[in-house]
């Protein structure tokens, strides 16, 4: 593509509006003001046009594209609002049915669109890709020209681009070195950096404010790339774990290496007899108020070599968990979220009869987690423990069954054997019964003995979140620098005024990204008393002109 | 500078393009498990119901079939029965069947073991030490061990016996 040379001298790239080096219009154009929108440069974007690669970028580099990327998050996403996701319906219940029962043909629909999962479905990501997509190669094709030109801009401009500034004057006459010094000292009153070539000025103000939008968009883009990391191994993990007392459990995400053991949980409460600072508050209440949850935890490890080879787990340390004080270890940190009290770990039975004389008390415990087969007695008695069920249900065929290895509705059946009876000769029946919480059966006809549950000892539970996070730092530092970005391009202007003397002319121009008035209040300060012609805004002048350049630049956008 | 210009923009789009690819293959690719194919084995020690130990490693040379089962699954129980037919020809073919409870009591394993006359081994993996470390989640959980020590795939959820026994074929030695 052919470079076009300016009068300047300055070879400037194909497309260009406003010459890089003295601002000379390169493009013939109707409109009285030249349209300054980064410093006229050629988006080489809107350029080239050739390959594969250049249609991708130029299609990533319109901002009207960006516009309905952004609008078409924002609807996707509020569609997702309209019902619950997937992962809030309430558990135990399925999606397939949830949907229709609880919201009807919308719901079904809804359902059936892949609404329920809408924030992870590909589509969704992919709008999201997009949309970082679109930032950096926008923010790029934008920025890269921007500064060059700004960078290389002259102290003397052609008249031509002070003429299409929209804030112009001029007039005969010429300066007195009195009237520069004036100026000068004004301008830099006014915080400007002044320039001076062969007695033309150039005094430009807050340039950097003109980075703020893509320091902006870098922060997106570093929060969106924190999004991402979520997705790759080892930076994210979101994990539940239940623990009972005196259990061990495997911290998930740690390959099966790392096991956390519940020694005790406590709930504590306020005590409203002593006399403390929230006294007046905790009398109010008709409940009492808990003080503090707290999970006795030690974490271990398991050692290296052969898994199971009888050696112990190493202990790591002793935490107490409490909420908000979770124990940390490599990254990976248990919070206490929940519990549960009194889960069933031990039943004590006694044997009853009152036809015989046991002679003695028979009293023996069942451990819910690791029951032994035989009890004996000294009076000769033994009971053999037929059948446990942890969490008895009925299963298909009908067959008495376990749901899972966790007491919580336990079933034992006994067999009882008087001490004339030998457990071990073949054909020997004892007495049977089937004993669960609040059941007691007898299982093959009359019982002489009766085996009642005496005592039940409890332990609690204590809910754990396992949270591991490597992508705070990075939404952290980009929320952070989208802020600077923002507050850099807000709450200051860029603000530019040449000041020039040209064949018995005095010229003087402005230019500012926004707030006007304030350049021409600069200017006016500058201006007063000296020789320096009064500067109009051009827009001003016609209100129809100001209109249909109103309309050129949104459609510009 | 045509062609500077063309290579820059080519890389920044790869980088970006590379980076959302890595990311949507590791949501949406089917997750894999602690333990998987191409994985080695990680090797353990467990102990049978008379406390016999038994270790992986000296497996060595012949297939392995390693099955996690609870005596509440169904779908472990099905498949349990069907292996009775065909442990012991594949044992002569160098293919071991190690069936892991997921620390079940002894005493309900014991009793599992008579009421279906399960005539194999049966192995306690007391604290879920290897069923974590192969990151078993659902039961069954299988995983087809080669000659090599090397997992040739990771098996979920109940199986036929026709998907059994090309399983067990799978892990031949030598073939």
């Amino acid at each position: 593509m052919n470079k076009v040379t300016c009068e300047c001298g300055h070879q400037n790239p194909y497309g260009t509006y406003l010459c890089e080096s003295c601002g000379k219009p390169l493009q013939e154009s109707d409109e009285k003001v030249a349209n300054m929108r980064y410093e006229g440069v050629a988006r080489r974007s809107q350029t080239y046009k050739s390959s594969i690669v250049d249609k991708i970028w130029n299609f990533f580099s319109s901002v009207k594209v960006g516009i309905w990327i952004i609008v078409l998050i924002l609807v996707t996403s509020s569609l997702g609002t309209i019902f619950p996701q997937e992962m809030y319906i309430p558990p135990g219940t399925t999606a397939t049915e949830y949907y229709q029962e609880e919201y009807g043909i919308a719901g079904q629909l809804y359902y059936d669109l892949g609404f329920h999962n809408l924030y992870s479905s590909w589509w969704y990501m992919m709008l999201i890709a997009a949309l970082g997509i679109s930032l950096v190669i926008a923010s790029l094709d934008r920025f890269v020209p921007l500064y060059r030109a700004l960078k290389k801009q002259r102290t003397t401009r052609h008249t031509a681009f002070m003429k299409k500034q929209r804030v112009f004057g001029e007039s005969e006459g010429s300066l007195t070195e009195e009237d520069r010094t004036i100026m000068k000292e004004r301008l830099k009153q006014k915080r400007y950096r002044v320039k001076e070539e062969n007695g033309n000025l150039f005094a430009e103000k807050n340039r950097f404010s003109r980075w703020g939008p893509y320091v902006n968009h870098i922060g997106l883009i570093i929060f969106l790339i924190g999004g991402m990391l979520r997705f790759f191994p080892g930076m994210y993990l979101d994990e539940y774990v239940w623990i009972r007392e005196g259990e061990r459990e495997v911290i998930s995400g740690t390959n099966g290496e790392y096991f956390v053991e519940n020694r005790e949980f406590m709930v504590e409460l306020y005590d409203d007899q002593e006399e403390d600072l929230f006294q007046e508050a905790l009398t109010r209440e008709d409940n009492p108020v808990v003080s503090n949850f707290q999970t006795s935890a030690t974490l271990y490890k398991r050692p290296e070599g052969i898994i199971g080879d009888n050696a112990e787990l190493e202990k790591v340390k002793d935490h107490d968990i409490r909420v908000n004080q979770p124990l940390t270890f490599e990254g990976i940190s248990l919070y206490q979220v929940d519990y549960r009290l009194n889960e069933l770990s031990t039943f004590t039975f006694t044997v009853e009869s009152d036809t015989v004389d046991l002679e003695e008390d028979m009293t023996f415990q069942v451990d819910l987690n690791d029951p032994a087969r035989y009890y004996e007695f000294e009076n000769g008695y033994q009971i053999e423990l037929l059948e446990y069920f942890p969490n008895f249900y009925i299963d298909n065929n009908g067959e008495p069954s376990t749901q899972n290895r966790v007491p919580d509705n336990p079933r034992i059946i006994f067999e009882l054997f008087t001490p004339d009876q030998d457990p071990e000769a073949e054909g020997t029946e004892g007495e049977l019964s089937l004993i669960g919480v609040r059941v007691n059966e007898e299982l093959n006809g009359e019982r002489d003995h009766v085996i009642r549950m005496e005592d039940v000892e409890l332990v609690d539970a204590t809910g754990l979140t396992v949270r591991r996070d490597h992508t705070l730092p990075f939404l952290i530092a980009g929320g952070a620098i989208f802020m600077v970005g923002l507050i850099q391009g807000s709450y200051w202007h860029h603000r530019r005024i040449w000041i020039q003397e040209k064949a018995g002319r005095l010229y003087v121009a402005g230019h500012a990204n926004k707030n006007w008035h304030a350049l021409k209040r600069d200017l006016s300060f500058v201006s007063e008393n000296t020789r320096l012609p009064e500067a109009a805004d051009q827009l001003d002048d016609e209100a129809e002109n100001e209109e249909e350049v109103q309309q050129k630049k949104g459609g510009n956008a | 500078m045509k062609t500077k210009r063309r290579m820059t923009r080519a890389i920044i789009l790869f980088v970006m393009i590379a980076a959302i690819g890595y990311t949507f293959y590791n949501h949406f690719s089917e997750e894999r498990g602690l333990v998987d194919s191409g994985d080695e084995a990680p090797n353990f020690i467990l102990e049978n119901m008379q406390g016999e130990e038994l270790e992986l490693a000296e497996m060595e040379g012949q297939g392995v079939y390693l099955n996690f089962w609870a005596t509440y699954c169904t779908y472990c129980r099905d498949k349990m029965e069907i292996l009775k037919e065909y442990y012991e020809e594949y044992e002569q073919k160098g293919v071991q069947v190690i069936h892991v409870n997921v620390d079940e009591t002894n005493l309900q394993v014991e009793r599992h073991r008579d009421r279906y006359n399960l005539p194999y081994e049966l192995y306690i993996d007391r604290n879920m030490l290897v069923s974590n470390a192969y990151g078993v989640g659902v039961l069954p959980s299988a995983f087809l061990i080669n000659e090599e020590g090397e997992v040739v795939e990771r098996q979920i959820g109940g199986k036929t016996e026709e998907q059994l026994v090309s399983s067990l074929e799978e892990i031949v030695p030598g073939s």
